[in-house]
């Protein structure tokens, strides 16, 4: 067996490719992350908001996207393709391709005058072709890397970049590069391309102005695209009032082969509905055609239900057939059939909301990797392995292996981390490289020396400031000893020049005037670092983003503005304190609560990564729900399954489990818990690193359709156990849907029900063909790939029928016989059946013991009782509160596959702080002064983070701050009424000598 | 008139590191112009801004305060700090008023990182509405503060 | 029409030490042609050449020396790709291309020399005077011809104007040589482009306009139109002024 390798490469740097990345770079192993166009961030970067929380998508991913770019353990390799693949898991050989940039990677610094001067215009295909771009450019403007790239296509060789680059990095001579690196696992995260809605012509799409595609709609309604965040009409630039959302358009789809439900359409349509409609100065009319609306995902349906009631969006049950165009007015005519009536309607403008399909690389990267694709070309996976390929060592995340929305794909991607690393573990830190930095000098007794370096970034600063009165002013400045201008502060040779400047003139602050610190801070923190300071002595004021970039025609007045902010942060810079990062030591242990198939698996993943476990289970039992599942839709054996995971755990010599037992008691913080655990033998104390929830969810129990009363009203689990055991017969069967699940009182969808009634369904048709199936539904939702299993179930003959709250079913019991009245819409007529067997799909409940572990953990719930995720979007397994974390259907329902890609998720995500021996907080948090502090509790309320504890000291009851949780936002500081409480580095005094000196000037000491 | 045609406001602004700012940078990127009138004060989160700072800022002279923070009501990196801002910001408006200074002199805004354009907008707004009040009655008089 | 308002721009190498070009009196027999003397015709910017029209010429006239001979080496073969750039701009502005013309001559030769000068001031005469100075739409051609003045003063036309020779002679930074014919496609692509902007953004510095009344004005698409406007949103040519009712106005910004 060859030697293994301790480090991943990750091949797609999509949101799913970065939480890859950042997960196993933050557990200690080394990350290639290769992705084919010139920066990461994938589709996301392109998205204006995300549903159901309408965040706006760059500012929740630019944070992931700067991590990524400057993590020690991740080097990027972009504009890259893959050419081979040899060896197997643990040790692989991978070719790679790097294409030439024909600019010097090293030496661009993304100034962009370069882009600015090119003569030659392109389409932006960041912006979907909606507006033009240079030859040489970023794909946008908050790209990773910020590393210009040259369009070889477009470029006419003219030389002006190279003339204009003041760093010199235009390289026209640069090369194409084939490098074959070492890693002992892959990640396969390649995302996914939109439907080209040209295929289907009778939409117009291409023909017509006005009718764009969802993808292009996003780029229209984001603030940084072609319109500014306008709804425009491409035919005339004005703003629709009536605007046509046409859902499925590529999916669902057998005529085109396009069988499967992309799973996420129905959410982004509506969320761009509301959106376009808060985005137009006037009234817009938005409908929405569907076929079924699929918000089958956490709290969806309260944001369908919010898309109806409180911003009027229509929707129209119907597949448009055909899109005419008004040339006169290029307004559109919709066909389509309401009701069995055929109609036209004329609206503005149209959107077709395309499906997903894999990428047209996909044949080429399952040949590199001798991987299988299921018949759609989609990497294929197994419900109880949904993150490996049918090679070991190479696992898959994201749109790649089905459609799927963002939190599932960020979820499997940590789970595919998971794997990654757990056939690695051993190699765990052995391919990164630890820096050593010389101790940290005592400033404490020294007056402020303070250098300021002020950066000419070429001429992007210094075309509009006049940097050398600048530097001149700077260093008149009380304290300052030093200053002087650089080319690019941020250049590798400058970093040098900065350290001994530091020694030569014996500073003791270091201020940077150039561009903004959210990418740049880090780097000179880095400097001054390594030059014997403290990292938080430093500051740097924004001359570049803030000022000579938006005050081209106005050198005079940028140039006192450069000076005021210089002054305003050289004031503050005098009063800055080194700052410690608080070390914890860390337990390499976790706890996991419920020994259902997450829990299981959590725990499995966990052990494999060469942690301790102690895995509680309330139960006599391990296994859970999955104990209840006979037969999967995908026709696995699940209780194979069980079997052999229930084994692997009793086995594995890390695992501790405890049955019928219960945590009672959790104390403690990220990396130091401690636990009780209760057990008819007693109680027992545990000590942990983190804790991962896995508590399950319970069927719900209906008290609808006559349920517990009549003895052939079941439920699909009981259906589901008579099927198995042969004691179902019946000549008629009627399903009901949403039983419990989309009411008043729970708004949101049960998400397994459909395909649990489909299950069914198939296995009564499978038997006993004869029977007659309805099926009593509200929107079917058998997303993905299980939208072939709906189409057979209607082949075989299962009648769906479509019901709304205005008409319910409604169940009756003559004298022991079943009736069930229902409204059919499509032949308009009361129906009565009398079946012998009426089956409720019922919703799943949580876990009735949630509300106590909640308050255990301090974690909260959903309105529904389900668990709630510190971010739905990037966060899904991870609570708020730091070393916490969840999966499975404590998370909210969710098939087996679903529930194992999170569990392994948590175990990926606890990984990132059991494989540290400590953990280095942040240094700047709240520090709260004991004698001033009146123990009034204000700050402790206020923190969203519980990271304020009062202690009692002798007589006096104060704040104390748990550094471990801090996150340092200030809040507490700024309510506190006895000014008690402070935050490091954004102290009062230092921001009020800021607030001064950006207004007045000052008189040298 | 031509006194106050040729007054320009000297503003502050308190923005968040997450959001705000970022839209700031942004507003440079995309080199969206605005006037020079701002100078911009990094904070990690808009509920860190104090009464104080504000105060501060109008007693060393500024005409104007910007405080801005990411939208409500879940953009917030820190969970809930945006709404703290917004409660404390309207309580010292009132203050404000108390003290001779037109409320309008301060102003909170939701401004997230894609929002270069808005946060240029909202800056060109502040000083044609400050170039129409003329200066900080605190040193209108005097000069002096 | 009797006296044409001719500007002839000549090149002190190439001039007949008998013309006088002292301002404004011409030479002997042409009173009015003003001859401006420079030391090169590759000096001449083409600015100045579409100021002139602007200014109200009917003709402008370059003289320069043939090739090989000019002094500077590729002054004239550099006025050849300004010439060709703003005979383009001229055509755009809806101003005959012949009313300008890139002649050469030597030092030597009067006779050449003034037959040049007579043949170019009959042909303007016959061609009748500048739009702009008569006919009812004099206002339009101004605009454009401003237009046109704005789109030579652009960086990027400038550059790839200046690189024509290099680029289709001899080697791009890549060593390829780009054919003439592709050349001549990207270049005039970008002059329409650019003198439609510029055009937009006069129209749009007057008052606030909708795409929809651009595009009457200008007489384009207003889908075009509004692609425009995107790019100038992003160069910082205009910016988005006020929404009417569901029209958005624009307004030019000073560059």
């Amino acid at each position: 067996m060859a030697e293994k390798i301790g480090s991943v490469m990750v091949v797609g740097g999509g949101v799913a490719g970065i939480q890859a990345s950042l997960d196993l770079a933050d557990s200690g192993f080394k990350v290639y992350l290769l992705d084919k166009s010139s920066s990461i961030g994938g589709v996301m970067a392109e998205l204006d908001k995300t549903f159901p929380t309408n965040d706006c998508s760059m500012c929740i991913l630019a944070p992931k996207l700067v991590a990524t770019g400057r993590h020690p353990n991740i080097s990027l390799i972009t504009n890259a393709e893959l050419v081979d693949l040899k060896g197997q898991a643990g040790n692989f050989l991978v070719k790679f391709r790097k294409r030439s940039r024909y600019v010097d990677e090293e030496r661009c610094n993304g100034c962009g005058l370069c882009s600015q001067k090119c003569p030659v215009e392109a389409l932006d295909t960041f912006n979907e072709g909606l507006s033009n771009r240079s030859a040489i450019y970023v794909e946008y403007p908050q790209a990773v890397p910020l590393k210009y790239i040259i369009d070889r296509e477009k470029c006419i060789g003219c030389g002006t970049c190279e003339e204009v680059c003041k760093a010199k990095a235009i390289a026209y001579d640069q090369q194409d590069t084939e490098t074959t690196l070492s890693v002992g696992s892959i990640i396969l995260a390649p995302g996914f391309e939109p439907f080209d809605a040209r295929v289907k012509s009778e939409l117009g799409y291409g023909k017509f102005p006005n009718v764009v595609t969802s993808i292009e709609f996003e780029r229209i309604l984001s603030a940084s695209g072609p319109y500014g965040g306008l709804a425009l009409r491409p035919s005339d630039g004005e703003v629709p009032r009536k605007l046509a959302f046409i859902q499925c358009v590529g999916s669902r789809d057998a005529q085109i082969n396009r069988d499967y439900c992309s799973a996420a359409c129905c959410m982004y349509g509506i969320k761009e509905a509301i959106i376009a409609k808060e985005h137009v100065p006037v009234a817009l009319d938005c409908t929405l055609f569907y076929m079924d609306i699929r918000a089958h995902g956490k709290e969806f349906d309260a944001y369908y239900n919010r898309a109806q009631d409180e911003f009027g969006i229509r929707f129209v049950r119907s597949r448009v057939a055909n899109i005419t165009e008004d040339p006169k007015t290029n307004n559109l005519h919709l066909y389509y059939v309401e009701e069995e009536e055929p109609t036209t309607e004329e609206f503005d403008m149209v959107v077709l909301s395309v499906g997903m399909q894999p990428p047209a690389e996909a044949s080429k990267l399952a040949n590199i990797f001798g991987i299988e694709l299921n018949g759609q070309k989609f990497c294929q996976t197994r419900m109880f392995s949904p993150v490996e390929t049918s090679r070991p060592g190479v696992f898959v995340c994201g749109a790649f292996s089905s459609p799927k929305d963002i939190p599932e794909s960020v979820a499997q991607a940590s789970g595919a981390a998971a794997k990654a690393m757990s056939i690695i573990a051993s190699e765990r830190g052995k391919e990164i490289v630890a820096k050593e930095y010389p101790p940290e000098r005592d400033v404490s007794q020294e007056e402020p020396r303070i250098g300021v370096f002020v950066c000419h970034c070429g001429i992007n600063i210094s075309g509009t400031v006049s940097v050398p009165e600048v530097v001149d002013f700077a260093t008149k400045l009380p304290s300052v000893v030093y200053g002087e201008a650089n080319l690019y502060t941020c250049s590798q040779d400058t970093q040098g020049m900065i350290k001994e400047k530091i020694q030569e003139h014996n500073l003791n602050r270091v201020i940077v005037a150039s561009c903004t610190p959210r990418t740049h801070e880090a780097l000179f923190r880095e400097t001054v670092r390594e030059s014997g300071l403290n990292p938080y002595l430093f500051e740097m004021a924004n001359i570049r983003d803030q000022c000579s970039w938006v005050h081209v025609h106005q050198p005079k007045e940028a140039t006192e503005k450069a000076k005021d902010l210089i002054r305003s942060v050289v004031a503050k810079a005098r009063l800055l304190k080194p700052l410690r990062r608080p070390v914890i030591n860390v337990t390499p242990t976790g706890l996991v609560i419920g020994g259902g198939v997450s829990g299981m698996t959590a725990a499995l993943e966990l052990a494999n990564q060469g942690f301790d476990v102690h895995l509680v289970e309330r139960t006599k039992n391990l296994g859970g729900h999955l104990r209840e599942i006979r037969y999967t839709l995908e026709g696995e054996n699940p209780r194979e399954h069980l079997d052999s995971l229930v084994t692997q755990v009793l086995e594995n010599g890390r695992i501790h489990v405890y049955l019928d037992s219960e945590v009672a008691e959790v104390n403690g913080f990220v990396g130091n818990f401690k636990s009780k655990i209760n057990s008819e033998s007693g109680e027992k104390e545990v000590e942990h690193g983190v804790v991962i929830v896995a508590t399950g969810a319970k069927e719900y129990v209906p008290t609808e359709y006559l349920y517990g009363n009549a003895p052939g009203v079941v439920t699909q689990r009981e259906l589901e156990e008579m099927l198995f055991n042969g004691a179902f017969k019946a000549e008629s069967v009627v399903m009901i849907q949403c039983v419990g699940a989309r009411t008043r009182e729970r708004p949101n969808c049960a998400r397994i029900c459909c395909g649990q009634a489909i299950k069914n369904a198939l296995r009564i048709k499978e038997t006993s063909p004869e029977t007659d199936v309805y099926v009593l539904y509200k929107d079917v939702r058998s997303y993905g790939f299980k939208e072939k299993y709906y189409r057979k179930a209607a082949s075989k003959g299962v009648i769906f029928v479509n019901y709304n709250d205005d008409r319910k079913p409604e169940v009756s019991s003559d004298g022991g016989k079943l009736k069930v009245l229902f409204w059919e819409p499509i032949i308009k007529e009361e129906i009565t059946l009398e079946p012998d067997t009426v089956v409720l799909s019922a919703a799943v409940s949580p876990n009735p013991d949630s509300k106590r572990v909640s308050e255990m953990l301090k974690v909260p719930l959903t309105k529904d009782g389900f668990f709630l995720e510190a971010h739905m979007k990037l966060r899904p397994v991870d609570f708020q509160t730091d070393g916490v974390f969840l999966c499975g259907m404590a998370h909210s329902p969710k098939f087996i596959d679903e529930s194992i890609c999170q569990a392994c998720a948590a175990a990926a995500r606890a990984s990132t702080i059991l494989s540290k021996k400590t953990l280095e907080m942040e240094g700047i948090i709240a520090d709260v002064d004991e004698d001033l502090c009146s123990g009034c509790r204000i700050c402790e309320h206020l923190c969203p983070y519980s990271a304020i504890e009062m202690n009692e000291k002798q007589t006096k009851v104060t704040a104390h701050v748990l550094e471990a949780l801090c996150k340092g936002c200030g809040v507490c500081g700024t309510a506190c009424p006895t000014k008690a409480i402070t935050l490091g580095h954004f102290t009062t005094g230092e921001i009020l000598a800021q607030v001064k000196a950006a207004l007045v000037e000052e008189v040298r000491a | 008139m031509s006194e106050e045609s040729d007054f320009e406001p000297k503003i502050i602004g308190f923005l968040c590191n997450w959001c705000s700012y970022a839209g700031a940078d942004l507003a440079g990127v995309s080199r969206i112009q605005y006037p020079p009138n701002i100078r911009i004060i990094r904070v990690m989160c808009s509920g860190r801004v104090d009464p104080a700072f504000i105060l501060e800022a109008f007693k060393n002279g500024a005409d104007g305060v910007l405080v801005a923070g990411c939208h409500l009501p879940s953009d917030c990196h820190y969970i809930s700090g945006n709404f703290k801002a917004s409660r404390r910001i309207a309580l010292l408006q009132r203050l404000l008023q108390d003290l001779g200074i037109e409320p309008q002199r301060l102003r909170l805004e939701w401004v997230s990182a894609s929002e270069g354009d808005k946060f240029a907008t909202i800056v060109r707004e502040m000083v044609e509405q400050l170039k129409k009040l003329g200066p900080n009655p605190l040193t209108k008089d005097g000069g002096e503060i | 029409m009797l006296r044409p308002k001719i500007i002839g721009f000549v090149c002190n190498w190439s001039k007949p030490p008998e013309i006088q070009t002292s301002e404004p009196s011409g030479f002997e027999g042409h009173p009015k042609i003003h001859m401006i003397q420079v030391m090169c015709v590759g000096r001449i910017d083409p600015v100045i050449v579409l100021d002139a029209f602007v200014r109200g010429a009917d003709g402008v006239l370059m003289v320069g020396c043939p090739s090989p001979d000019c002094h500077y080496v590729e002054g004239n073969t550099q006025a050849k790709f300004k010439v060709k750039m703003l005979k383009k701009l001229l055509a755009l502005a809806g101003i005959k291309p012949d009313r300008l013309l890139l002649d050469w001559a030597h030092m030597t030769d009067v006779e050449s020399f003034v037959k040049i000068v007579d043949n170019f001031r009959n042909l303007i005469i016959a061609m009748g005077q500048s739009p702009l100075n008569g006919g009812d739409s004099s206002d339009d051609f101004l605009l454009n011809l401003r237009a046109a003045k704005n789109t030579a003063s652009d960086f990027r036309l400038r550059v790839l104007t200046g690189r024509e020779g290099e680029l289709t002679q001899a080697e791009s930074v890549y060593g390829e040589t780009i054919p003439a014919n592709d050349f001549d496609r990207i270049s005039e692509l970008l002059t329409r482009m650019e003198f439609i902007r510029h055009k937009i953004h006069l129209l749009a510095i007057q008052e606030p306009v909708s795409v929809k009344q651009l595009a009457e004005r200008i007489k384009e698409k207003p889908s075009f139109v509004l692609c425009q406007i995107v790019e100038m949103r992003r160069r910082g040519m205009v910016t988005l002024d006020e929404i009417k009712g569901t029209t958005p106005l624009y307004k030019g910004l000073e560059v």
